[in-house]
Order: structure tokens, then C-alpha cells, then sequence
């Protein structure tokens, strides 16, 4: 299958970059093996597997608390959520796969620490609140985003998260479930709930990236389908569903200049700490090192694992039955 | 250098009379652990009753555009060996999907691009988008029998805190907190 | 059903839960650290598992006297418990998990095939639920042994050395608790006596199979359930920490 990347020395390419944005425009999905512009496939390479990173490190800071979790039920519900998380990043592993590259580049580009993931994961879970606030919180802040990368117009892009957003339901709804009860719970249920929303809500707000006008790359997302909405109208929406049920809860939300605009309908929020994001996001948060460390020793330990069964297949015939 | 092992395409059949679809891929090192693995990975949730896998290398691809543009017949004349069986999977719609290409049936052919154009005959009746070619003996499937699927698939159904149904009494309705601002999700 | 039996049958219950609980937890602690992705899912759902057949066996238990799945769970320290020695083991590497897991679950899908005519209804309809998760459990860890057995030459060195470690402690799983044969005169648990000789037998012929030896001096092998390693003390202090932080919690 030859694969066609254009660029604009090509002698075709504006022809063919008008026949590829006017299939986008007519709602068609783009499958490997179709023409697209490098600039697509760069732009979705790195989108994908910054997505991916993000589910594979965002295992970790949930994942510390399985051991801890207080019930039973809930230890299921938190190990579910986690697997999901794995499942989720070998899904878009598995989409980013399709545009020729390898999950062994991409990993390296991870464990180099050249590669980026969602900076909200670079925060330490303190309490077990913290599980019920990042159910909440920072996958309602995933869904919005995802729901909208759903349409996206890359095929195997697009799939991969009808698939997640259709499992990540329950993440959202568990997490809410677990706040809303402790609001309502004893003292000390409640202060913890209360002090997972002040430390979470920011960097929750964070996660749809920067504003609009310092978000180089969304001008061509958006023109190519990738995104169909900008940062800052996911981040309205993200805001005007959570901040009214936080509200609700009778927890309070830390920004003091929170107010709901009549005009708008929407919940306007007080400024962003964009230092403290680039900071984060420039490897300074509080735990992007012992994140990072702890993916390196997991990979370097698995290596004689991997090559084992590699070792394994290679001596052996193939025992399954054909169809 | 490391290793994440092979790809698998990995095609799912979620009752017994729907066709099995791809689903995506798993990275495994043989037909067994690419099974077992296919289980794992796709299978956490209902439904499913039957699994394929295949190297993702012995997966033949073509879309429509492809097509369109003669790079699927250009190499038709390099097949000729024996007439061997080919699995023909087929997309055909835009719409929304966690799905990619369905299995519609098989056909005999000396090459996969000779397969195609015979798929292209046979299975006629509405356009197709893209088509997977696989030769027969290279897909594997999970074990049919009765006590195999009750093992391997049955279980995910009373997993029910992974649906969000699950969940649905918790909090006041979201409606109440609406003031006039667009349609969320179903609470 | 006679007061002794039913004691017993708690018991039983208990140590059935006991095993499931700490098992879920030492293999709990491989999620998000596992060696490929694949595997962390596949480790995962084994957890899952576990930790619904230990609520089946609590819930069959709480039929009988009320307890509370998660106050046993919880809030019992670790003189109360009742699980086997293997389970409480570190996790180790991978060949360790692997090895632990298809032993038990070797022994698991044979014991629960005896189980399924138990005399005791709902101790068998438990069974019939928890069985076919187990057919595929042993299916993946079977399939792992092989495969680290055959692999490399770390990888059978590295399961070597986890077999010498677990054999002995792996026997503990037939010794019967206190009281045992009395359920089984009842019919409601399968004898632990041939239900060994198929474990051995079937183990034996796949770690042989596989590239192992069985250990010539097998050593230490626990007995009573009601002793313990010295990790499970700092293991139920971790898992407990947040059900016992707050007394006066109802919910969670």
C-alpha cells in the first residue's frame, strides 16, 4: 500500500489539498492509504500519541490509590478505571500506528521525555478524594474534549474515541458519585472532598490548553477537522456543566471571581495561572519526574519479558486454528 | 532495541449473526497470545462471541481513493501461484463508528489484488469505502466452542460498574442545573 | 444446617475470600507498572476478577451470619485473617506474578469443576459463576509459564527461581482448615486429597513441559491459616488505611 504524505513542492499539491479539504467538508473520514497533506499526518502523529501518553501516564497517579481504595466495590470500579486507561492508550497507540509510525518510536519519544502528555498528570493524588475529584473533574474535562474528537475526520482516529468516550462514561459518573456522597458525608469526608476540588479544579480548567489566541496549531486543526471546536469553547462548556453541580454540592470552587452571565448563559471564570501551566508543561510540575521515572523502570523492566516471548514465538510453529 | 511485539489486527463478532468487525489491534507474539490478548483488550465489556486475529503485515488495504486512483489492479498480474481462500472485509459508510471494515464473505484467488477485483464483483451492492484482503489461513480464531465463549465473553456482562447505568441515581438531575444552555449528555 | 457445620462452613468461606482479597492486592500492585501494555490490561482483569469472587464468597458468608464484606475486609488486622502464604508474598517480577498466578489458578479451576455438585445451593451456583472466569485465567497464566519457560534463557532462570520459592508454599492451598471434613462429609466442599493429585499431576507434566525442574528440597510449607508472613501485617495496614482513617464514615 503506497502511502501518499503530500507537501507543497509537490506539483499536485494544491489540486489534491483542495480535493482532501473538500472531502473533510463534505463529512467523509480519511483512511490510511488516502492522500493527505504532511502537515495532517505531523499534526496527527503528535496530537495521538500525546493523547496516548497522556492515558498511559494517567494510570499512575489513579493507580497508586487501588491498593488503598476503602471498599471493595470501589477498589473494582478504580482498577476498571485504570484498565480502561490502558486500553484507552493502546487504542490510540493503535490509530497513530496507522500513519506509519511505530509504538516503539513513540514510546522512546515518551521515555526520552521528548514527547509531551496532559500536564494534569504532573499533579500528586494527596487523598482518596482525589480519585472521586479526577473521575469528576478531570475526565469530565477529557470528555468534552473527546466527545469532540469523535468526529474527527481521521478514520482511525475518530474510532478510537467513539470507543473511549463510550467507555469513559462511567469514569465521569463514578467519580461524581463519590464527591457528591462525601460533600454529604462526615467532616472529615467532606473537607477531604472539599480540598480535592481546591487543588483540582485549576489545573482541570488547564487541560483544554492555552487560549485561543496562543494556540498556534488550532487555526489548521480546526480547518481540517481534527478539532471541530477551539480550546476555550470546550473549556466554556467544561465549566458551565460543573461549575453549577459543584456548586450544588454545596462545595465551593476556588476562584472568587466566578459569576454566572445571564446574557451568555455561561459560568465566566476568574484568570488562568498560565505560568504555573507552562511551568508544568516545561517539566517543572510537582511530580513530572517520578512520573516519568516510574514509566522508564516499568519499561526497562519488562524488556526481558518482551524479548522472552519474542524468543518464544520465533522457536515455535503456530498452534491456533485458521478460520 | 525494544520490542513491543507484532501488531494483530484484531476483528470482533459481537452476536452470532452479525459479521465480525475490526476493532483495532493488539500487540502479541502469536496466534494464541494474540487470542488471549484480544480477549483481554477488547473483550472487558459485552458483547462479543467470537474473535479473529491476523498479522497486521498480512492484511491487504485498499480505499476507495486508492482504487479510484489503479494502484489496487496495478499489481494484479504479479499473482501467479495456486488459487488459495481470501477473507473480504468491507467498509461502507462515513457515518460515526467505533468500527472499521466488516467481514462480507470469501473468495478464491491467486493474489490478494486478484481477490479484490473479485470481491469487487461479488460483493457489488452498495459502494465501497475501503476493503481489507486477508489470505484465509492467516486468520485465527478464537475457540467456538459452547464452553470456550461462555468462559471467555460471558463474565463481561455482569461487570455492570463499567456501564454508566450503574451509576445513574447518584446527584440530583443535571436538567436543574440547566439554564437554558445546550444539550449535555443524558444523565 | 448443625451450628459445627455451619462454623465451619464460615470458615471456609472465609479463607476462600481471604485468598481471592490479598491475592487482588499483590497483583494490584502491578497495574500501570506492567511490562507492555497488553498485559497490564490482561493483569487487570484477573484483579477485577478476584475481587468479585472474594465479594461472592464474603456475600455467601454474610448470608450465613450477617458479617459485612467490607468490615471483613477492612477491618480485620491481620491475626483474623485467614488467607494461605503464597498469596501474601511480594509481587516480585513478572515470572514470580505469572508462576503464583497459574498456580493458584490451577488449583482454583480444579477445585471450584469439584465444587460445582456441592450439597450447599448457593455455595454452587457461586461456583458456576466463578468458574468460567477461572477456565480463562488458567488458559492465560498457562500460556505465560510456557512461554517464560521457553522463552529466553533469563526468562527460565527467572521462573526457575520463582518455582523453588513458591513450591512448598503452593502445598499449603490443600491442607483443609479446621473442621473441613466435616463439610465434606456433608457434600458441600470437594475433598482437598484428590483434587492435590490432579493439581500435581497436570503441574507437574506443564512446568516439566515448560522447561522447569520441581525443586529437590522444597522447604518451608505453612500449615495452619492462622499464622502468617511477616509482609501481610504492612500489606493490610496500607490496604486498610483509608476505609479505618475516618471512623465515624458510613459510606463510601
Amino acid at each position: 500500500m503506497p502511502i501518499k504524505y503530500g507537501v507543497p513542492s509537490d506539483p499536485d499539491y494544491n489540486e489534491r489539498l483542495r480535493e482532501f479539504e473538500a472531502r473533510i467538508a463534505r463529512g467523509e473520514k480519511i483512511e490510511p492509504g488516502d492522500w493527505m497533506p504532511e502537515e495532517y499526518r505531523r499534526q496527527l502523529i503528535r496530537m495521538i500519541s500525546q493523547h496516548a501518553h497522556s492515558e498511559v501516564v494517567g494510570m499512575l497517579p489513579e493507580g497508586a490509590w487501588i491498593t488503598r481504595a476503602p471498599t471493595l466495590k470501589r477498589k473494582m470500579i478504580l482498577v476498571a478505571k485504570v484498565q480502561d486507561e490502558a486500553g484507552h492508550g493502546q487504542y490510540l497507540y493503535h490509530a497513530a500506528e496507522t500513519l506509519g509510525i511505530s509504538r516503539e518510536a513513540m514510546l522512546e519519544a515518551l521515555l526520552s521525555g521528548k514527547a509531551k502528555y496532559s500536564s494534569i498528570f504532573n499533579y500528586p493524588t494527596l487523598t482518596w478524594a482525589d480519585i472521586g475529584t479526577i473521575g469528576w473533574l478531570v475526565d469530565g474535562a477529557a470528555i468534552k474534549n473527546q466527545t469532540m474528537l469523535a468526529a474527527c475526520s481521521y478514520g482511525p482516529y475518530s474510532r478510537a474515541m467513539v470507543r473511549i468516550c463510550a467507555e469513559e462514561t462511567f469514569h465521569h459518573k463514578q467519580g461524581k458519585e463519590m464527591v457528591l456522597l462525601y460533600a454529604k458525608g462526615t467532616p472529615k469526608q467532606r473537607q477531604m472532598a472539599q480540598d480535592a476540588i481546591n487543588r483540582w479544579w485549576w489545573p482541570a480548567l488547564m487541560m483544554m490548553g492555552p487560549h485561543d489566541k496562543d494556540s498556534p496549531n488550532t487555526e489548521i486543526l480546526v480547518r481540517w477537522g481534527i478539532k471541530t471546536k477551539t480550546n476555550d469553547q470546550v473549556r466554556q462548556e467544561f465549566i458551565n456543566e460543573h461549575a453549577p453541580e459543584i456548586l450544588e454540592a454545596g462545595l465551593t470552587i476556588p476562584d472568587p471571581e466566578l459569576r454566572y452571565d445571564e446574557a451568555t448563559g455561561n459560568w465566566i471564570h476568574g484568570p488562568i495561572n498560565w505560568d504555573e501551566f507552562w511551568q508544568v508543561v516545561g517539566g517543572n510540575g510537582p511530580m513530572n519526574k517520578e512520573r516519568l521515572e516510574a514509566r522508564r523502570r516499568a519499561h526497562a523492566e519488562g524488556a526481558w519479558v518482551r524479548e522472552a516471548l519474542e524468543a518464544y514465538a520465533a522457536k515455535k510453529q503456530k498452534t491456533a486454528v485458521a478460520v | 532495541m525494544d520490542t513491543q511485539w507484532p501488531r494483530w489486527e484484531v476483528f470482533k463478532q459481537d452476536t452470532p449473526h452479525k459479521p465480525h468487525q475490526a476493532v483495532g489491534s493488539v500487540h502479541a507474539v502469536d496466534p494464541e497470545h494474540a487470542l488471549l490478548t484480544a480477549r483481554n483488550v477488547f473483550a472487558r465489556r459485552p458483547q462479543a462471541v467470537s474473535l479473529w486475529v491476523a498479522r497486521a503485515e498480512d492484511v491487504y488495504a485498499w480505499t476507495q481513493e486508492e482504487i479510484l486512483e489503479g494502484l489496487a489492479t496495478a499489481r494484479a498480474d504479479a499473482g501467479l501461484g495456486t488459487a488459495c481462500r481470501y477473507l473480504v472485509f468491507r467498509k461502507t459508510s462515513h457515518k460515526r463508528s467505533m468500527t472499521f471494515v466488516d467481514h462480507v464473505g470469501e473468495v478464491e484467488a491467486t493474489s490478494p489484488e486478484e481477490a479484490l477485483q473479485q470481491a469487487q464483483a461479488r460483493f457489488s451492492d452498495t459502494t465501497a469505502l475501503a476493503w481489507w484482503i486477508v489470505p484465509a489461513d492467516k486468520v485465527y480464531q478464537s475457540d467456538p466452542s459452547p464452553e470456550t465463549v461462555e468462559s471467555w465473553f460471558a463474565p463481561a456482562r455482569d461487570k455492570t460498574y463499567k456501564q454508566q447505568q450503574y451509576y445513574a441515581t447518584v446527584g440530583s438531575h443535571i436538567s436543574k442545573h440547566k439554564r437554558g444552555r445546550g444539550v449535555e449528555d443524558e444523565e | 444446617m448443625r451450628s459445627e457445620v455451619r462454623e465451619a462452613l464460615i470458615a471456609k468461606l472465609t479463607a476462600l475470600a481471604d485468598d481471592e482479597v490479598i491475592l487482588a492486592h499483590r497483583n494490584s500492585e502491578w497495574v500501570g507498572h506492567g511490562p507492555i501494555l497488553e498485559e497490564d490490561i490482561a493483569l487487570a482483569n484477573i484483579v477485577q476478577d478476584e475481587l468479585g469472587h472474594a465479594t461472592l464468597w464474603y456475600g455467601l458468608r454474610q448470608q450465613l451470619d450477617g458479617s459485612d464484606p467490607d468490615q471483613l475486609a477492612f477491618f480485620r488486622d491481620a491475626n483474623e485473617y485467614r488467607c494461605c502464604e503464597l498469596v501474601e508474598l511480594p509481587k516480585g517480577d513478572w515470572a514470580f506474578t505469572m508462576l503464583r498466578q497459574y498456580l493458584f489458578d490451577l488449583y482454583e479451576a480444579l477445585w471450584l469443576e469439584a465444587a460445582r455438585h456441592s450439597t450447599y445451593q448457593p455455595l454452587a451456583d457461586a461456583v458456576q459463576k466463578i468458574i468460567r472466569e477461572e477456565r480463562f485465567h488458567l488458559q492465560h497464566t498457562q500460556a505465560w509459564v510456557e512461554r517464560l519457560g521457553q522463552g529466553t534463557e533469563e526468562s527460565n532462570r527467572r521462573l526457575q527461581q520463582a518455582l523453588e520459592m513458591q513450591w512448598s508454599y503452593a502445598q499449603q492451598l490443600f491442607v483443609p482448615i479446621p473442621g473441613e471434613e466435616l463439610l465434606v462429609a456433608e457434600g458441600i466442599v470437594p475433598d482437598l486429597a484428590p483434587i492435590k493429585e490432579r493439581w500435581l499431576e497436570h503441574s507437574t507434566r506443564h512446568l516439566q513441559a515448560a522447561g522447569l525442574k520441581l525443586p529437590i528440597n522444597p522447604g518451608y510449607q505453612p500449615t495452619s491459616r492462622a499464622y502468617h508472613t511477616e509482609h501481610l501485617w504492612s500489606l493490610l495496614a496500607e490496604m486498610q488505611s483509608t476505609a479505618r482513617w475516618d471512623a465515624e464514615a458510613k459510606v463510601w
